[in-house]
């Protein structure tokens, strides 16, 4: 009996998917849960799971290509032939064994022949380059590793600390065998594992420190080390729950959930293009451009520009640092959500949709704040922030930059939105207004705090002031109420003890 | 929000209400309990401390009719004074109930006595009761309002209690040994009186409308117990579906329906062990639009809160299981949510279940039915403690352990323990469960020898094919 895998729809929007790297291949055994494919979609490049037991069979669509969702990728032999080997498996991976390496063991030659025939070094490479191929080797530090080598910012990121001891004394080729032939969810990281292959002898050192250096402060019950051990987890990136923050069993089902569901690589530097290059545009430049294009051309924006004072809202946040009342800093993005979510409750109709019988007030006020990455952006989402206190919007805020950090957003995180604030204050702008993104009915643009002369009880004084820009749907809102609003962001920022209540 | 008098006040001073109540207190909170009974609620007085009291007389009349017939110790013409019997669980359970008392003062937590009904999100009216002081004011205010009500027995519609008619709570007062009874229901209750009744003489019927006994536990463990009342001299039926009582002469005639055929049984007395239901209607819980729940359960969250948002529920008026410990585990555990110390959520998983008969039944987390019902590959251990060197030594050679394991990662997801100190024995899995502990940390740790604990163990390695006594 074989059964058809076929392309899943991993999110409300997507349409299609491509291939990124097939994780299993034909012959490989597959388990229900197990990934095996990435997947690129219009919000994310995302793991596809296997929901049967079986053994690969026939795949349809090659990595690089685009399958409908719905559309057969590939196909499963039953569990019953479980018992037929795997012989099919490619040998891909040894051969991406890179020639230096190759050419290193053969200079080395008769003197380190084994028993079997084979070189220590190139049987060492074997085991390197096939492990990694199936991401059996600690594959949050490959990933880590690739990260840095694309974007120097990436390098902010703190290192993790060594993994615990999951089995101390074992040997490298004791350890792959303790694993799971699972791939995990974070190991996409076949071109980084070929790209550490040249340096044999150092992924040979990284199997012996991987499994042995821990600091013996990490906390995990024993049914959490196995499973975490069995998908190829580092405990140390999984945050505990448990008493003292004991990992448990649910944090990793919990953060293999989110590492499955949407993992991307987090911004930074925008892309630049090459010159003299064609692009092949990715699916989330297709949505941006679909999107943001539709939106200029449906909606007749018009743009509300006003100038606030940030000398009181600057001073809430110094004061409320150095009383750290709070866990984590409140930041200015928090105060203007937390401002912006409270002239929304104000003026409903900016939070708001255009259909094309009506105009759609919503019951909550869920702010996306657009986050650039990689190849675009993204727009998380603060839900209910009219429920909300500041400190409650700086946490959300704060788990989803998190999150934006290190993968893992779940669907919910990345919808919903009903209004959106674009924050270029970090980038120093003067000003600027944003494109609305549909539904919504508005977009606030916030530029940055500036040192400028303002006039203060009749003197020109140094003061700090911040542009803040409305685009409003004129369809629904005509220009009173977007002025209004903006004035009302505005009285909220320069009496930010309101904020507090 | 009217001026709080209160931070918290509990109705109910059962194991959930008065828990709550100390936890609350500890965190600063200003607490008032009310209740309308005594001090410790249905378990103190009325069901796990008394019972255990008779239960224990019972195993010591077990234990020396045993005597002469397995140690060769003659213990001729051995006489009982049932009144006695009675009157000492009456004193242990009255005890306790000095102790609440004591815990409440010692706590500065105010103790009303009054029946209570909810007034507003924020107000408790106090009725008085009689035979009781009359309360301290027409109500209290608190900031949050925490339902522990407890539960009553259950009964049969026109079925009236006296003359020999009994629920536990009658049994539990009852000084007059019965020669025959007939006891419906043959869950954790029915079981115990009926260890309780016969290890005292008394001819005992035992009706069950399941096919099995402990109906939900595990059907080995069951089946286990029935061999071990049959073989007591208990008489079991089971898929005996109960239909009538009528009075014939100075016997009650209890009408059975057996699938379709009918049969009648004559005895002294008729004890009612069905279960027992929440008691949510007298709380004037539907003028502040408090929903129910199948069974007349109140609905809560996973912070325990009802549908009025200053109004929490645990224990046995909330959820089942119907267990004291349980009612404390969520008293403490809504307390600690209510004061932003602890995450939502309580794990009824790892809650154990004790029936404290001879032999004595212990269960915690999944059946393995229930573990196969909800899709979970398992493997399981068994070890009989008739290959245990302790349970022969000591001559309780009953029943087994039984652990269920997923087949994945060894993850301990239930366990039922039938035999001598069951319910002693299963706190170790329950901490293994907290702990989640697989199969191997069970099996691997060192269990001192000779001890019935020692069957965990084997049961956990066993589970694996690993074990070594059996």
């Amino acid at each position: 009996m074989s059964t058809e895998i076929t392309m899943p729809k991993l999110s409300d929007t997507m349409e299609e998917g491509k291939i990124l790297r097939w994780l299993k291949h034909p012959g490989d055994q597959v388990h229900p849960g197990e990934p095996i494919a990435e997947v690129e979609t219009d919000k994310a490049d995302m793991v596809m799971e296997a929901f049967d037991e079986g053994f690969l069979d026939e795949v349809r669509v090659k990595e690089g290509e685009s399958a409908k969702v719905g559309a057969v990728i590939a196909t499963l032999r039953g569990a019953g032939e479980a018992s037929q080997p795997p012989a099919e498996r490619p040998p891909a991976p040894t051969l991406d064994v890179p020639p230096a390496a190759e050419q290193l063991a053969q200079t080395n030659g008769g003197s380190m022949k084994s028993r079997d025939g084979e070189s220590p070094l190139a049987e060492g490479l074997e085991l390197a380059t096939t492990e990694s191929s199936r991401g059996r080797v600690a594959p949050m530090r490959q990933i880590r590793r690739r990260r840095g080598s694309i974007v120097d910012a990436e390098k902010e990121i703190p290192e993790t600390s060594s993994p615990p001891a999951l089995e101390p004394e074992v040997t490298p080729q004791d350890k792959s065998l303790r694993y799971h032939p699972a791939v995990s969810a974070v190991q996409s990281a076949a071109p980084t594992a070929i790209a550490a292959a040249p340096h044999q002898p150092l992924a040979l050192a990284e199997l012996h420190e991987a499994p042995a250096a821990g600091d013996g402060k990490l906390r995990a019950s024993p049914l959490a080390r196995r499973a975490a051990e069995e998908a190829g987890i580092d405990l140390g990136q999984v945050r505990g729950t448990g008493p003292e923050g004991r990992v448990t069993k649910r944090d990793i089902d919990n953060f293999l959930r989110e590492q499955q569901l949407f993992k991307f690589r987090r911004l930074v530097a925008p892309r630049e293009g090459l010159p003299g290059t064609r692009e092949e545009l990715s699916k989330m430049r297709k949505t941006i451009a679909h999107r943001m294009a539709a939106s200029k051309r449906e909606i007749p924006h018009f743009y509300v520009t006003i100038e606030v004072d940030m000398e009181e809202a600057v001073k809430l946040k110094n004061s409320l640092e150095a009383t750290e009342l709070f866990e984590e800093d409140i930041t200015y993005n928090d105060i203007i959500v937390k401002a912006t979510a409270l002239a929304l409750s104000r003026y409903t109709r900016m939070n708001a949709s255009f259909e094309d019988d009506g105009i759609v007030i919503y019951p909550n006020i869920n702010i996306g704040m657009a986050v650039a990455v990689e190849d675009g952006l993204i727009v998380p989402v603060i839900h209910q922030c009219e429920q909300k206190t500041l400190p409650e919007i700086s946490r959300a805020a704060h788990r989803l930059v998190g999150k934006a950090a290190h993968g893992g957003f779940s669907g919910e995180d990345l919808s919903g939105a009903t209004f959106t604030i674009s924050n270029m204050g970090m980038l120093g702008v003067e000003h600027f207004a944003a494109v609305i993104v549909p539904p919504q009915a508005a977009i606030l643009a916030v530029s940055a705090v500036k040192d400028k002369p303002v006039v203060r009880n009749g003197q020109v004084v140094v003061g700090k002031t911040m542009m803040l820009t409305v685009a409003c749907d004129h369809r629904v809102i005509d220009g009173v109420v977007g002025a209004r609003f903006l004035n009302e962001v505005k009285r909220f920022l320069e009496n930010p003890a309101s904020l507090l209540v | 929000m009217p001026t709080s008098r209160y931070d918290l006040v509990v109705i109910g001073s059962g194991p959930g209400g008065y828990v709550a109540a100390i936890r609350a207190s500890q965190l600063k909170m200003r607490v008032a309990v009310i209740e309308r009974d005594l001090p410790g609620g249905v378990c103190l007085n009325w069901g796990c401390i008394p019972s255990k009291a008779l239960l224990n007389s019972a195993e010591t009349m077990e234990l020396i009719h045993g005597a002469s017939r397995e140690h060769g110790i003659e213990a001729t013409e051995v006489r009982f004074d049932f009144k006695r019997v009675i009157a000492r669980s009456r004193e242990a359970a009255d005890k306790l109930s000095k102790g609440v008392r004591f815990l409440l003062r010692k706590n500065k937590i105010d103790y009303v006595e009054a029946q209570a009904t909810l007034a507003g999100p924020h107000t408790v009216a106090l009725a008085p009761v009689a035979g009781k002081s009359t309360p301290p004011a027409e109500g209290i205010e608190a900031a949050r309002i925490l339902i522990a009500a407890g539960s009553a027995e259950k009964l049969f519609p026109g079925m009236t209690i006296g003359n020999g008619v009994m629920t536990s709570k009658e049994a539990l007062l009852n000084d007059h040994l019965p020669n025959r009874i007939v006891i419906i229901g043959a869950g954790a209750i029915g079981a115990e009186f009926g260890y309780f009744y016969q290890a005292f003489g008394s001819t005992v019927t035992i009706v069950e409308l399941e096919k099995q006994m402990l109906p939900g536990m595990d059907t080995e463990v069951a089946e286990e117990l029935r061999k071990a009342f049959v073989k007591r001299g208990v008489t079991v039926l089971l898929g005996h579906g109960y239909q009538s009582i009528t009075r014939r002469g100075d016997q009650w005639s209890v009408g059975l329906d057996a699938g379709g055929s009918t049969k009648s049984i004559d005895a002294e007395a008729v004890l009612v062990a069905v279960g027992r239901g929440p008691v949510s209607r007298e709380l004037g819980l539907e003028k502040l639009g408090i929903e129910l729940e199948r069974g007349g359960f109140v609905k809560t969250d996973d912070s325990f809160r009802t549908s009025c948002p200053s109004v929490y529920a645990i224990g046995d008026v909330a959820r089942p299981p119907l267990l004291a410990h349980k009612a404390s585990a969520e008293g403490v555990a809504a307390v600690e949510i209510m004061a932003g110390i602890r995450e939502p959520g309580f794990d009824l998983l790892s809650i154990p279940a004790c029936i404290y008969c001879e032999p004595e039944v212990a269960s915690v987390g999944l059946s393995e039915a229930d573990a196969v019902a909800r899709g979970i590959e398992v493997k399981v251990g068994r070890m009989p403690f008739r290959a245990n060197g302790k349970a022969v030594a000591v001559n309780q050679t009953e029943g087994f352990v039984k652990i269920i394991a997923s087949k994945q990662y060894g993850e301990v997801v239930g366990c039922q323990i039938i035999g001598h100190h069951a319910t002693d024995l299963i706190s170790e899995v329950v901490l293994g469960k907290t702990l989640e502990t697989t199969t191997a940390e069970l099996g691997h740790s060192v269990h001192p020898h000779p001890t019935l604990s020692e069957a965990i163990m084997e049961a956990a390695l066993a589970a694996s094919g690993e074990a070594i006594n059996f």
